[in-house]
């Protein structure tokens, strides 16, 4: 299990290494593609290893890190339900993008930069799930949030993608602090930093102490899972390579968010205050998320949103203390989002690196190889019945639905009608993407498309099948007992269990939601309506949905709250304070002196043997009259 | 044998008197003058030791360690100046130095 577990870190971390030191120079290009996706997969078989030797929680100490005094944070690793299906999960969505992007970067120069930050991207995300401890999960943490800065500024030659770039990584540093505050004060309380310890010892602190600690992390959370009011990096985090956006929406960062509250759940799950306010971050995102898909035009931001409204589903999952239905949603969504990202890969690729879905048509039948496992992914998203979105979707919804009352009453609601609006715009991405006609004025229309490489296509097949059949994971519990949720659940949870004509009921209502979303969709868009609604959302957007375009004009908000006057204060700092203070005493100062020193100058010879004879003298004068003093 | 504190002090001046003549004096040679400024720290140095010896403390010899480092330090300095000089204009009078007045 030791060697498993070394493995499944190390080896991502070995070829991110070597690609570094030796890639370009040394090593051809396809070996660089060949080293970057057998290290993925390498770890994916030493995941599956362990699943296979898996028969309850281990931890393994692998070595000491970080010790001084009764600290002691050392590389320990800890596997359990929830860390192993997440290992799982990414080490195989990473391969398939990995894969992927072997045939996306195709014509890139950097790509022994782009492999080595997407191994080590893939390291620091196991590091994250499979620490013990909070500082070795904190690490992973930071890791990830590096190597995300540093691929989506990939092409910082454009000014936009580099501010893009670290406009992500200072939103989500901002939620680090919570998390550091919060390791620090645990450490300071329990005297401990084990996650495991930590867990069950939150019975020793008043309530008060452990919601001050929840609120941290869910902070923490917010920033690194782009949850209101910290979401406003992820839309333009879409700056990177494509390949990119599907690793951190689909696989690894957004998730660590969740998967942090997930992991510290025992802790602070008790605090009522904590769970109402996962859980209400969880439902506002998923609603915001939604609303502002529904009217972007740029066919990656449309996914941004999306993933940001389906990360809600799960915070709200957390919220409403359903892990299991959580972390299936977890999964199934980095299945769906993964394929729905690299198809938009495929269609950017095709369309020769065009992302307005709206000079996009007929792609059907270009591409029907990008085609039909899109639609797979849409209809995920939308939550069309039986397919694995609706289930796990569904799952969290439940959730919400028994804890009852009206708080979690009317999280339920705002959860159904974004439900709703997720199904309008899943179809609506389809139908203006690949229904209708392909565009005159473009390229396609003259039989010129790209041929996209056929590995692109290729990967998409395994994650539509995952995303479509997943919900057999995870059946409900009258149709025979779902595999994820005895896996999952550990002796000694109760999470509780819906009746199950309650279940039934509700997942009926999720069905003619969904379904309702689609017939929406299409009366909008579907058949000939398609080119009249084009042409009438052509024109600039204007009231409230130029509102929703602007992510609810969030930017513009926090330009006009923090960024303006940050920029005016430090204007005023460095003109005034450093330039005009500061400086100029100096330099005054500085003149004087030396005016000084010519004043004294100009009345001596300059030779430095009478200079010396004075000096001599005077101290002698001093000691002496010294000497005379006292004595 | 223990010297007496006192004997070490004349030493100490006598020698720190040497230096400072030397200093003062033999304005011909830049050199000379460095020599003179290292006779004068030597003195200093002694004091320290002596005073350390006297009262069984030993801050005055850690004292006498940094003047040796700091003085190994400044000649090494004040030698590149020296060569810097000369090449300027062929001489080491100290005397022929007078840019400071300006």
């Amino acid at each position: 299990m030791k060697l498993y577990l070394e493995l499944i870190i190390l080896l991502p971390l070995l070829g991110g290494i070597v690609n570094l030191l030796l890639g370009g120079r040394l090593l051809p290009r396809r070996l660089t593609e060949l080293l970057a996706c057998a290290v993925i997969w390498g770890s994916f078989a030493a995941t599956l290893g362990a699943a296979a030797s898996y028969t309850a929680p281990v931890t393994v100490e692998l070595g000491s890190w970080l010790a001084a005094f009764d600290f002691k944070a050392p590389f320990t690793l800890y596997l359990d339900p929830l860390s192993l299906s997440l290992c799982l999960m990414i080490t195989f969505v990473c391969g398939l993008i990995h894969i992927y992007a072997v045939g996306y970067m195709k014509d890139d120069p950097s790509f022994v930069r782009f492999f080595a930050l997407l191994n080590l991207f893939v390291a620091a995300m196991l590091v994250l799930i499979l620490a013990e401890n909070l500082p070795l999960l904190y690490l992973g943490w930071e890791g990830v949030g590096f190597c995300s800065y540093a691929l989506i500024g990939f092409w910082y030659r454009k000014p936009e993608n580099a501010t893009a770039g670290r406009k992500a990584f200072i939103v989500t540093r901002i939620g680090d602090i919570g998390l550091g505050i919060a390791i620090v004060w645990m450490f300071q309380l329990f005297g401990s930093v084990s996650i495991t310890k930590l867990n069950s010892m939150g019975y020793l602190m008043p309530i008060g102490v452990i919601t001050a600690l929840g609120l941290l992390m869910l902070l923490a959370a917010m920033g690194k899972s782009a949850q209101v009011p910290l979401m406003v990096w992820l839309p333009d985090a879409m700056a990177g390579p494509t390949p990119v956006s599907a690793q951190i929406h689909a696989a690894t960062m957004v998730t660590a968010g969740v998967y942090l509250l997930m992991r510290m759940f025992p802790l602070i799950g008790v605090s009522p205050t904590v769970t109402a306010a996962i859980a209400i971050t969880g439902a506002l995102t998923a609603f915001y998320g939604a609303t502002c898909a529904l009217v972007q035009r740029d066919l990656k931001r449309i996914l941004a949103y999306s993933t940001i409204s389906q990360i809600g589903y799960m915070m709200l999952g957390v919220g409403a203390g359903a892990i299991t239905a959580s972390t299936f949603h977890l999964l199934e969504h980095a299945f769906f989002k993964a394929l729905l990202f690299l198809g938009a890969g495929c269609v950017i690729t095709a369309m020769h690196h065009e992302q307005d879905i709206f000079r996009m048509g007929g792609l059907r039948r270009t591409i029907p190889g990008t085609f039909w496992p899109f639609l797979a992914g849409a209809v995920c998203l939308a939550g069309v019945p039986l397919t694995g979105g609706f289930f796990s979707k569904d799952g969290i919804l439940g959730a919400v639905w028994l804890k009852g009352g009206g708080f979690y009453g009317t999280l339920y609601f705002v959860g159904l009608i974004t439900a709703f609006i997720t199904a309008v715009y899943a179809i609506r991405m389809v139908l203006i993407v690949f229904a209708g006609e392909v565009p005159l004025n473009h390229s396609l229309s003259k039989g010129e498309g790209k041929p996209l490489p056929r590995i692109m296509e290729w990967s998409l097949i395994p994650l539509a099948v995952l995303g479509v059949f997943g919900g057999l994971l995870n059946l409900p519990e009258y149709l025979g007992s779902g595999v994820l949720n005895s896996f999952l659940s550990q002796p000694g949870s109760h999470e509780g269990m819906l009746p199950h004509a309650t279940e039934l009921l509700l997942q009926g209502v999720a069905a003619v939601v969904a379904v309702a979303g689609i017939s929406t969709a299409w009366f909008r868009y579907g058949g000939d309506r398609r080119q009249q609604r084009l042409a009438l959302e052509s024109a600039p957007a204007r009231g409230i949905s130029a509102f929703l375009m602007e992510g609810w004009r969030v930017d513009a908000l926090y330009d006009f709250m923090f960024v303006r006057p940050y920029k005016w204060l430090s204007s005023i700092l460095w003109q005034w304070v450093d330039e005009g203070c500061i400086d100029d005493t100096l330099d005054r100062t500085a003149a004087l002196f030396g005016r000084f020193g010519h004043w004294i100058g100009a009345r001596g010879d300059g030779r430095v043997s009478r200079s010396l004879i004075g000096m001599a003298a005077g101290a002698a004068l001093m000691i002496g009259w010294l000497a005379w003093v006292m004595l | 044998m223990i010297v007496p504190l006192a004997h070490v002090l004349v030493l100490a001046a006598v020698l720190f008197g040497l230096g400072l003549v030397c200093t003062l004096v033999w304005r011909s040679n830049v050199i000379m003058l460095l020599i003179g400024i290292e006779i004068m720290l030597n003195a200093a140095m002694l004091v320290f030791v002596g005073g350390s010896n006297h009262w069984g403390v030993a801050d005055g010899q850690v004292f006498a360690l940094i003047i040796m480092a700091m003085t190994s330090a400044e000649v090494s300095l004040a030698l590149a100046l020296v060569v810097y000089l000369h090449r300027r204009k062929n001489t080491v009078n100290v005397d022929e130095f007078r840019e400071l007045k300006d």
